[in-house]
């Protein structure tokens, strides 16, 4: 039934115009670093283009009208609903073994549920922190002049992001891939004049290298099997039995496993996780941008795009093992990113380990997913179909959730940052105003971290909106009932638990994503009552004032859209899996379907999931936030006055600050505690090895270059001397020599020719 | 009409001559001469062959032979004046300079 219907083809005559969402953004990327060039320190750029702010918010805008208009004509009811166009770049022609067999290279567009939902979140966001970075980049004088650089960059990786998720093959998606890898490099080096920001934009360019190259290995192998890395091609061959006949399962699954290598790497999860921490030296918006909102989605984007293989009635069975871990492998990271987030003092850390934690859900979520289509029989059984796509759904939408949720937090974060230090540099150079900034702010970043949550507090009264967006990011990411991230987290751990009934080996990350939504609980109320409630604990978190309204409106915005998220669970999250045949608003209305969510979440009619929701709901949602209500923040100072929506959070937190504030001196000086705050010696372990293993092998092969390696060129090099010595003499310089030589060598010539006439 | 085969024999005597005098003229001109004198050789090879088949396209060769020669002369000659102007001689058994 259900999947196998007719193929609805939807020819939109927008697909014509699709390339422009990639190409936009990617002209804008000379064209801003030449003006920049050409008008740095010209008012007129300064002040009214933003030095390039504005260019590129029209080309961002221009590219989300166009996907806007592109996702309407492709939201609707279909079973298959897959469009693309080509555009057609080489043709070469192979002859190979008797036959002419022509291969076509091009760059074409692939649409179906999962592009839909991606390419709303990344051209969505890519605007709102475009808008973002006009009100954080260009207000601090430490950025001036090199703004062009920071939107130029900012561009392109939009192009790379909006490319990968239209792209039509695997080759492209790597191509694009490696264009976003390359800005991330760039924008996390934005102030290389800090070692700290160039160390660590090597460190991620070399980390995610590593998973690159497995990619590619992995990518290899797909191209050997199948002929092509088309996504057409490839999904309509893994469905063909004479095809999938001729195929080893067992080789597919290595290349798949390597290609997960490389979605490990690019979402940052373990053991691959060491760079997403130290990407933070970029600026906010870079944060928000890739290593929340976009890049680090790429991993997740790129597993996603394997569900043809594992539903594949053909593969059926043949590859748990892979589902198996990339659940694994997220179950972990949920826990350990957790763990490290419990102790982090610098705001954007902490939300940096949490990306990496609701990264692995997400991955959990796939994985339990890929399992249940890889073992149920779900193209033929309804009820089999319904789960699958389901527990697809859910890890898709998480990731929706997590996207919009985490872009905003970051940018609530930088906006709490970005005043911390202004109110940091007013308040310490209010007399010698006409000073150098530059010197300033050099002389006193190392004596007060504008990033560290110990210098804030209380700002709750004093940022209201910033409060508020923080407020409801931090609640849909800790999944609390009726916001965003619950129902999506809901769906992630119930999956998780329903495969663990099935397979016991899934019982250890269904366990991992249990303990990790308590975990998650904690960490993040802890950030924002250290940030916001409690009394300011410096004297510049006493002076804080509001933001500009640039940073105000995103934050307005994605607000909204985390606590909407209840309609797009209403509206069925089942609409962004694969050969998903419900469409947006077609499966049911919109109230029945969130009466349907309703009572699925709350009053399942399996007494096992019906305890287990409320399980996760108890840890999560109150044992996780009431450890962190009664640790930290406290009441406001006296005279304060907060909106009266946090008015209720903060007189709550007061009661359960004063009445259970409990003395946690002794666990936060354990050794488990340290081992947390140098991150459980990741970097250190990895630093040791790379000494020991890379200086070592560094070492013999200098001297294997130097013996070996040289010595052959050394004797090649005397060799050639000598004959060449012998052969000079035969040079005379004189003409006649020449014309004689010229004359035997066409006698020569001529009788060879006629001796082989 | 004269037999083809008697403009081929005299072609190749004029070849042979001139083959000879680039071997064993030291003066720069003589021998460019000389290298004409087998060029034309060569053309009168073409047109002898052009009548031997009665194909106008070995005419036609020895037209663009003749264009070509003219040029090469004018570089030959270029070529000799620079040489005049470095070494103060157009004697090729005092001009070695590419020796080993």
């Amino acid at each position: 039934m259900a999947g196998a219907g007719t193929d609805t083809i939807i020819d939109s005559e927008l697909m014509q115009f699709a390339p422009l969402i990639i190409l936009l953004p990617m002209l804008a990327f000379p064209v801003i670093l030449f003006l920049g060039r050409v008008f740095n320190r010209n008012p007129f750029w300064k002040d009214t283009m933003k030095e390039g702010g504005i260019i590129a918010l029209v080309v961002m805008a221009s590219s989300l009208i166009i996907s806007l208009l592109l996702i309407k004509d492709h939201l609707g009811g279909f079973a298959s609903m897959k469009d693309s166009v080509d555009f057609l770049w080489l043709n070469s022609s192979v002859y190979e073994s008797g036959n002419l067999t022509s291969i076509s290279f091009g760059f074409g567009i692939y649409i179906d549920h999962i592009t839909v939902m991606l390419l709303f979140v990344a051209s969505f966001l890519c605007l709102l922190i475009n808008i973002f970075s006009i009100g954080y980049m260009n207000t601090d004088p430490i950025n001036d002049n090199r703004n062009h650089r920071f939107y130029a960059e900012f561009v392109l990786f939009c192009s790379g992001m909006l490319g990968m998720v239209l792209a039509d093959s695997f080759l492209w998606l790597f191509i694009f891939w490696e264009i976003m890898g390359l800005c991330s490099y760039l924008l996390i080096g934005f102030y290389y004049e800090k070692p700290s920001a160039a160390y660590a934009a090597k460190k991620a360019f070399l980390t995610t290298r590593i998973g690159d190259v497995f990619l590619i290995i992995g990518l290899v192998m797909m191209w050997d099997m199948f002929g092509s890395l088309d996504y057409d091609v490839i999904f309509s061959a893994v469905e063909d039995e004479t095809f999938m006949a001729g195929v080893s399962s067992s080789t597919l699954q290595w290349a798949l496993g390597l290609m997960f290598i490389g979605a490990v790497g690019k979402s940052a999860q373990f053991p691959l996780h060491v760079w997403l921490p130290d990407a933070m030296e970029g600026p906010t918006p870079v944060s928000a941008l890739i290593h929340a909102a976009t890049m680090v989605n790429a991993g997740l984007y790129l597993v996603a795009r394997m569900f043809p293989f594992f539903g594949s009635e053909y593969l059926q069975h043949d590859l748990v093992d892979l589902a198996f871990i990339i659940a694994l492998i997220g179950g972990i990271t949920a826990v350990m990113a957790a763990a490290i987030a419990f102790v982090q003092h610098d705001l954007k850390k902490v939300l940096a380990y949490s990306t990496m934690s609701q990264l692995a859900y997400i991955f959990t979520g796939l994985g339990c997913a890929m399992f249940l289509a890889n073992t149920l029989d779900w193209q033929t059984d309804a009820d089999a179909h319904y789960i699958v796509i389901v527990a697809f759904g859910a890890a898709l939408f998480h990731l929706f959730n997590h996207a919009m949720a985490k872009g905003m937090l970051f940018m609530a974060s930088g906006s709490v940052i970005h005043e911390v230090h202004h109110a940091h540099h007013h308040l310490h150079h209010h007399d010698d105003h006409h000073d150098d900034h530059g010197n300033h702010d050099e002389g006193h970043e190392e004596e007060f971290d504008a990033q560290s949550m110990d210098n804030m507090g209380g700002l709750a009264s004093k940022m209201p909106l910033t409060a508020t967006a923080m407020l409801v990011g931090s609640a849909s990411i800790m999944g609390l009932p009726l916001i965003g991230g619950f129902w999506s987290k809901e769906g992630i751990i119930a999956n998780a638990w329903r495969v663990a009934l099935e397979d016991p080996r899934f019982f250890l990350p269904a366990m991992c994503v249990l303990v990790g939504a308590a975990m998650t609980g904690f960490y993040m109320s802890r950030m924002w009552l250290k940030t916001f409630a409690g009394k300011p604990k410096t004297e510049v978190a006493a002076h804080v004032g509001q933001t500009n309204t640039w940073i105000k409106i995103p934050l307005f915005v994605l607000t909204f859209v985390t606590l909407s998220a209840i309609l797009f669970a209403g509206m069925g999250f089942t609409h962004w899996a694969p050969d998903s045949e419900y469409g947006l608003l077609s499966e049911k209305n919109l109230f029945d379907g969130i009466a349907y969510e309703m009572s699925h979440a709350f009053a399942n009619g399996d007494t096992f999931f019906f305890i287990l929701t409320y399980v996760a709901i108890a840890i999560g949602a109150v044992l996780g936030p009431g450890i962190a209500l009664s640790l930290y923040g406290g009441s406001l100072a006296e005279g304060e006055k907060v909106k009266p929506w946090m008015k209720p959070i903060i007189r709550l937190n007061a009661w359960v600050y004063d009445r259970y504030n409990f003395d946690n001196q002794a666990i936060a000086n354990s050794g488990l505690s340290r081992a947390l705050e140098n991150r459980l010696y990741f970097d250190h372990y990895y630093d040791m090895a790379m000494l020991k293993i890379v200086a070592g092998f560094s070492d013999k092969s200098a001297e294997t270059d130097k013996n070996v390696v040289d010595g052959v060129i050394k004797k090649i090099e005397t060799g050639t001397q000598s004959i060449s010595k012998v052969v000079r003499s035969m040079t005379t310089g004189s003409a006649r020599d020449y014309i004689l030589m010229v004359a035997v060598g066409t006698l020569g010539i001529f009788f060879l020719l006629w001796g082989v006439a | 009409m004269i037999d083809p085969a008697w403009v081929s024999a005299l072609s190749a005597i004029l070849f042979i001559i001139g083959l000879g005098g680039a071997f064993t003229r030291k003066n720069a001109i003589i021998v460019l001469m000389c290298i004409e004198l087998m060029l034309n050789a060569a053309n009168m090879q073409f047109a002898a062959a052009a009548v031997h088949h009665g194909d106008p396209t070995g005419w036609v060769y020895t037209i663009f032979a003749i264009a070509i020669a003219a040029s090469e002369v004018a570089i030959g000659l270029a070529i000799f004046l620079a040489m005049y102007g470095k070494h103060e001689t157009i004697s090729l058994d005092d001009v070695d300079v590419l020796r080993n």
